[in-house]
């Protein structure tokens, strides 16, 4: 068993990247947006180096079912440079904060021939190995429901309120048949205070068979009522 | 004895019926189409294929959906509570629960079957299939079982029904 351990945190060092590895970008997978809104594409990286004066950020787009990706988005040297001449002119915004690793753009009025692939690039010199990240972009006219929420929902939902009114059923006739046992119980009782003076040794015995004989009585209505 | 029996395999039709025409996708058809309400099948180069469903109002198609999985549980719990209530209901007394479990599953399906009508494939050429036709038929069996559990009385454990007019 030690052994094992051993073995295992060994692999986890061996597995561990050395300093000035390769740099991790982080965008999303997918992002849905609604034709005509806003849309936030983040990017964000992690590097064993400190995040170095001369970090950049580059954003590429590919259009849905083309094969050519143009440039629409680059930092570097503390200077943003965005689209002015493609499809994103006048529509982009830097909402990055580069000191803190963070590269995200901010995509107004958004279009249907938005929809496509968004590819993020970091470089944190002397940290540039490293795979772009891409998030794919998908632009609707009305947000789509997801398949059998709606369903799931009113299926739910009747039955739970069947459930519901057969407990309250339950819970009404089982607290009424308590109130009818327990008024003819304190019925019982005052008769026994009335005759404790005489009868004291035997009311013990009488106590519990009147409870009996009343419980008897009510199982019988409850099936008559049934 | 003989009446008993004859209850429960209507009763027993009624959820088969219902869980055809919930299950199988074949609430609207033509000569190469067989669609609704999970999915659709189309025939193609001689090859049936099941694609998702597109282009439809989807919360109606959701509400049909789910109205018709509630008849179908509706009544294989009525069936379920009738046969408690034929050992448990004392003597002279009308099998209510299961009637109105029945009764709401012939309210579900009817709800589902109606929106179905009104709603899809309004102005499209085709034909209704065995599921649409299979619901309809099985809205009629529940509302007479309703009926019958709401009107029935029990007469004893040995032979277990009567006429409503027995006291």
């Amino acid at each position: 068993m030690l052994t094992l351990v051993a073995l295992a945190s060994l692999l986890v060092l061996a597995a561990v990247p050395k300093p000035s590895e390769a740099i991790v970008i982080y965008t999303g997978w997918e992002r849905h947006a609604l034709v005509g809104s806003d849309v936030r594409l983040s990017c964000s990286f992690f590097s064993w180096r400190w995040t170095s004066e001369d970090v950049s950020f580059s954003w590429t787009y590919r259009p849905d079912g083309s094969r050519d990706s143009i440039s629409i988005f680059h930092y570097t040297r503390g200077m943003a440079y965005l689209d002015n001449k493609g499809p994103f002119r006048d529509r982009l915004e830097f909402l990055g904060d580069p000191s803190r690793r963070d590269g995200s753009i901010l995509l107004k009025n958004l279009e249907f021939s938005d929809n496509g692939t968004f590819t993020c690039d970091a470089k944190n010199p002397p940290d540039i190995v490293g795979r772009a990240s891409s998030v794919r972009l998908l632009v609707f006219e009305k947000v789509p429901i997801q398949a059998g929420v709606i369903t799931g929902s009113i299926i739910g939902a009747v039955l739970g309120l069947l459930l519901l009114i057969v407990v309250i059923y339950y819970l009404m006739r089982f607290l009424v048949a308590r109130r009818v046992f327990s008024l003819s119980v304190s019925k019982h009782g005052k008769k026994k205070k009335e005759g404790s003076q005489q009868r004291q040794g035997s009311a013990p015995p009488a106590d519990t068979a009147k409870p009996k004989a009343s419980e008897k009585k009510k199982l019988e209505s409850r099936k008559e009522r049934k | 004895m003989l009446m008993l029996a004859g209850i429960v395999i209507v009763h027993l039709t009624a959820i088969i019926l219902l869980l055809v025409a919930t299950i199988d996708n074949a609430w609207w058809t033509t000569d190469a189409l067989s669609t609704d309400l999970w999915g659709r099948w189309e025939l193609i180069n001689s090859a049936w294929h099941y694609t998702n469903l597109k282009d439809y109002p989807e919360e109606y198609l959701q509400a049909v959906q789910a109205t018709s999985v509630l008849a179908c549980i509706f009544s294989i719990l009525a069936l379920f509570v009738f046969v408690a209530q034929l050992f448990t209901l004392p003597k002279g007394q009308r099998f209510t629960f299961t009637g109105v479990l029945q009764l709401l599953a012939c309210l579900c399906i009817m709800i589902a079957a109606s929106i179905y009508t009104a709603e899809f494939h309004t102005s499209e050429s085709g034909a209704y299939g065995h599921s649409y036709i299979l619901a309809w038929i099985s809205f009629v069996l529940t509302l007479l079982l309703a009926i019958t559990y709401l009107v029935l009385r029990k007469k004893s454990e040995d032979s277990v029904f009567e006429r409503g007019d027995v006291a």
